[in-house]
């Protein structure tokens, strides 16, 4: 059995920890009497992968076996999570290759020709070739790229349908064929409390019509957190589209679980606790933190880039997206749930080098706040860990580097937006809409590798609760201006930082800091 | 940060090995570890006792009797005693076991196994080794330890006889502590007699600290009582209070003579040997198996002899003062002049 997490409480045996930031880390020496936030060593993988995939699909929850929903001259759409699950990439063979081969051994033995793959990327950058070869595997891709293997274009008005309208006035508009399929396979990798569900469908399928009923300012302030569904006012919308989306098509979910193996083993100390490293971990350490500094930018993004997660399924289940999803839940809370004692005046969180929107690509100032002030400030249950007015210190380097392929309405949302204001409601209201519309980010979005024109949008609503509910943030060794322009401050030692912060909680703060990756979900008491 | 500054960072708390504490919130909560029994049977084997034995007449009781001046009474009592019986005293020096097994007959000294303070005499394998060679001991844990539960009374149905200290520690200042009640729940569950000796002297001749007797020859005196049983419907409580009040009368007939202090005893006026009460001292609380209850120890204080008058208060020093007193030789006449 692994062990549960626990709250370190840093004495004077304590070695000073580890904090990501960015593309490196960094010990830290941590105050007396911080508290360190820790998750629960990896859970174990499950021993045959095949036999549970094929025990989840013939044994599924709510609906009858796979075999018996297949039926020759039927039209099954069978939709996956896109590049920004899991994080960092898993090593091959991907879940969704694994699972897919016995989805697709299944419906050729039934006599399905018509089958149609779809990568649920919403308004996401379209996966590249290699990177669909590298989730679904060589077989598929080579049975079914380029026609009936694609990305979800969202933008692609043939090939999307209006279903109406949920009893709050929103829109579900999704991918066409998904929704005149006879039946809807979704493959999903569960990595955070947030994702599966109600989301895969509404969410990965969709477009901007639909997405910006719950990806705004409003909803995302409303959801504490996000990460907790039924206290997140974004799952409730999605919960709302999920019933409707339910009375057109039959879908059928496979929900998979992993573990919290997030490194691979060259990387190991990373997944350890400090005073547990042995000298080969403290070797590594030091060998790859002056390798890694000594690497030029795009070398060492590469380096970092090419890290493949030694992931473990935990967990699969299929059948009825609202009867697997709570199964799937469980497994996520037992890997990463912790029970923290009462919130902290500041909190510490160090940002890593990679969130959804980047993989294969940079992290620019926008996500490194959509990752810092969005999905870790919102890896907590009941209660963040920081108190209402308190303060945030997250560690990155917040280069000004934009990734010209990928993002490019970042780079003007960036330029443009932010000089102008960085309240969500007010660039929401104002900038939103001609963002969304803009003809060339759309062109951009279909026809090569770019993330919609709004999404930047996005990822700064992601943000906006924490923002509301920090009283000050700054960010440890970040790039000064860059910073200013998000309208953060930056201090270069962790000691500058406090010092900082005394305006704001006084000069014996209680700090809590939420020591991830791997991922670790606060349940704070 | 340079290579060094970093090296030098990471190894900030740890060992040369690399090695680091476990911070104490990161300790794994563990059952407590309770040491491994010493194993003492080899101790009560024929050919350990023949070595036993010759230590103890040819070394020990020569060296304990040379260095003191014993004087031993009743022993005549234990004439008419056979098989196991428990015999128990009160405890103050660690002169206390040798001067009982030399002046114990052999017959119950080949076939006696003494109690000793698991925590203290078995907590190192030397210690643990001599003194069960020597004196034949067995572990006893004083600290409600479930450990070892049983071993004194399985010794008994093996027909070895005891000694027990049943104040369980020896002595701070010589004058005796309230009893323990397992010597007399052994005895009222083996239905074995117990015998009762009082040491006087020993404490003023070798107290705690001191690991040979002061120069001087300095008197014992050691005195046996009649055999006791606990009588039918007796409760543990009761019978322990009655050793201890047996303990007291022969205590005392250092000073009273055996016929003063049986009247003492039987007119209520003996002088309680745990001796006056001491001054800042906090109350000690009597260390039993279960807590007693207020009615308990006043229905077993109703029938027995003890005086249960307060003695004035004494500060710590004349406590000891008190008790280190030399006995005087000039001690009252005895009833039978010539005895």
């Amino acid at each position: 059995m692994s062990r549960p997490g626990f709250v370190l409480e840093v004495d004077e045996r304590t070695p000073p920890l580890l904090i990501h930031q960015g593309e490196g880390f960094r010990l830290e020496n941590l105050p007396l009497g911080s508290k360190v936030i820790y998750g629960p060593d990896p859970l174990p993988g499950l021993r045959d992968v095949n036999a549970a995939i094929r025990h989840a699909l013939l044994h599924p929850h709510g609906m009858e076996p796979l075999p018996e929903l297949l039926r020759p001259g039927m039209k099954l759409t069978i939709a996956f999570d896109d590049i920004s699950l899991p994080l960092p990439q898993m090593q091959t063979p991907d879940i969704r290759q694994r699972i897919l081969e016995h989805v697709l051994e299944l419906a050729a033995r039934k006599g399905v020709n018509d089958v149609e793959l779809v990568a649920a990327n919403a308004l996401h950058r379209r996966m590249t070739p290699s990177e669909l070869k590298r989730a679904v595997g060589e077989r598929v891709f080579r049975a079914f790229f380029p026609e009936h293997l694609r990305n979800h274009d969202a933008e692609d008005k043939d090939n999307m349908v209006h279903l109406g309208k949920t009893d709050h006035g929103e829109d579900v508009e999704l991918n066409k064929r998904a929704m005149e399929s006879d039946l809807l396979i979704y493959v999903n990798i569960n990595l955070t409390p947030m994702s599966g569900g109600p989301k895969s469908v509404s969410v990965g399928l969709a477009g901007y019509n639909s997405l910006r009923h719950h990806h705004n300012s409003h909803v995302l302030k409303h959801s504490r957190s996000f990460n907790d569904p039924p206290n997140s006012a974004m799952h409730h919308s999605y919960n709302r589209m999920a019933d409707l989306l339910g009375g057109h098509v039959k879908v059928f979910t496979i929900e998979t679980s992993v573990n919290s193996e997030s490194f691979p083993s060259a990387m190991g100390f990373l997944n350890k606790r400090e005073w547990e490293w042995n000298l080969k971990d403290q070797a590594s350490y030091l060998a790859v933190k002056r390798a890694n500094e000594m690497l030029p930018t795009k070398m060492r993004r590469k380096v970092w880039q090419s890290q493949y997660a030694p992931y473990k399924m935990t967990g699969i289940n299929a059948g009825a997206p609202s009867e697997v999803h709570p199964l799937t839940m469980a497994k996520v809370h037992e890997q990463q749930r912790v029970e923290v004692n009462g919130q902290a005046d500041i909190g510490v969180f160090g940002v890593p080098f990679i969130c959804p929107y980047n993989v294969n690509s940079i992290m620019n100032p926008i996500l490194v706040t959509s990752m810092g002030l969005g999905y870790q400030f919102n890896m907590y249950l009941n209660k963040p860990i920081v108190r209402q007015g308190g303060v945030g210190i997250f560690y990155h380097p917040m280069p000004n580097e934009f990734h010209p392929v990928h993002h490019p309405s970042y780079i003007d949302f960036f330029e443009e937006v932010l000089a102008e204001t960085t309240d969500p409601a007010q660039l929401e209201a104002k900038y939103e809409k001609q963002f969304a519309t803009d003809e060339w980010y759309i062109h951009l979005y279909r026809n090569s590798y770019a993330y919609h024109g709004v999404h930047p949008f996005y990822m700064w609503y992601w943000a906006s609760h924490a923002m509301d509910h920090l009283g000050d943030v700054i960010f440890v060794g970040a790039d000064r201006k860059t910073a200013a322009r998000l309208g953060f401050r930056t201090a270069t030692t962790l000691g500058d930082a406090l010092e900082m912060a005394k305006h704001t909680v006084g000069s014996s703060p209680e700090i809590s800091y939420l020591h991830m990756p791997p991922l670790t979900l606060a349940d704070v008491r | 940060m340079g290579l060094i500054s970093e090296a030098k960072l990471l190894s900030r708390g740890r060992d040369w090995r690399g090695r680091s504490r476990t911070p104490r919130s990161a300790e794994p909560w563990a059952p407590k570890h309770e040491p491994k029994e010493f194993p003492t049977a080899w101790a009560r084997t024929p050919v350990t006792g023949i070595v036993r034995t010759a230590i103890q007449r040819g070394v020990l009781k020569p060296v304990a009797w040379s260095q003191t001046r014993v004087t031993v009474e009743g022993r005549e009592y234990l004439d008419g005693l056979r098989g196991p019986a428990i015999f128990i005293a009160n405890h103050s020096s660690h002169l206390d076991t040798p001067m009982i097994l030399g002046s114990l007959p052999r017959r119950f000294t080949d076939r006696l196994a003494v109690g000793a303070a698991a925590d203290y005499f078995f907590d190192a394998r030397w210690r643990a080794f001599t003194t069960a060679l020597v004196f034949n001991t067995f572990p006893v844990e004083r600290y409600g330890s479930r450990r070892l539960r049983g071993l004194a009374g399985r010794l008994v149905d093996d027909a070895w006889s005891l000694l027990l200290f049943p104040e369980g520690t020896r002595s701070q200042d010589g004058w005796m502590n309230p009893f323990k009640v397992g010597a007399a729940a052994l005895c009222i569950s083996k239905g074995i007699p117990c015998v009762p000796i009082s040491l006087r002297g020993t404490y003023g001749a070798m107290p705690r600290g001191r690991n040979w007797p002061r120069p001087g020859r300095p008197k014992v005196v050691i005195r046996y009582g009649r055999p006791m049983r606990a009588e039918a419907g007796e409760g543990v409580r009761d019978f322990s209070f009655r050793m201890m009040s047996e303990v007291t009368r022969l205590w005392n007939e250092e000073e009273l003579g055996w016929y003063e202090a049986l009247r003492a005893s039987a007119a209520g006026q003996l002088s309680a040997p745990t001796g006056p009460k001491a001054i800042g001292a906090e109350e000690t609380p009597a260390i039993e198996a279960a807590p007693a209850t207020g009615t308990d120890i006043e229905a077993a204080a109703a029938g027995t002899d003890v005086v249960p008058a307060e003695p004035e208060d004494a500060s710590r020093w004349r406590r000891i003062w008190e008790s280190t007193r030399p006995l005087d030789d000039e001690r009252p006449r005895p009833v039978w002049p010539g005895r």
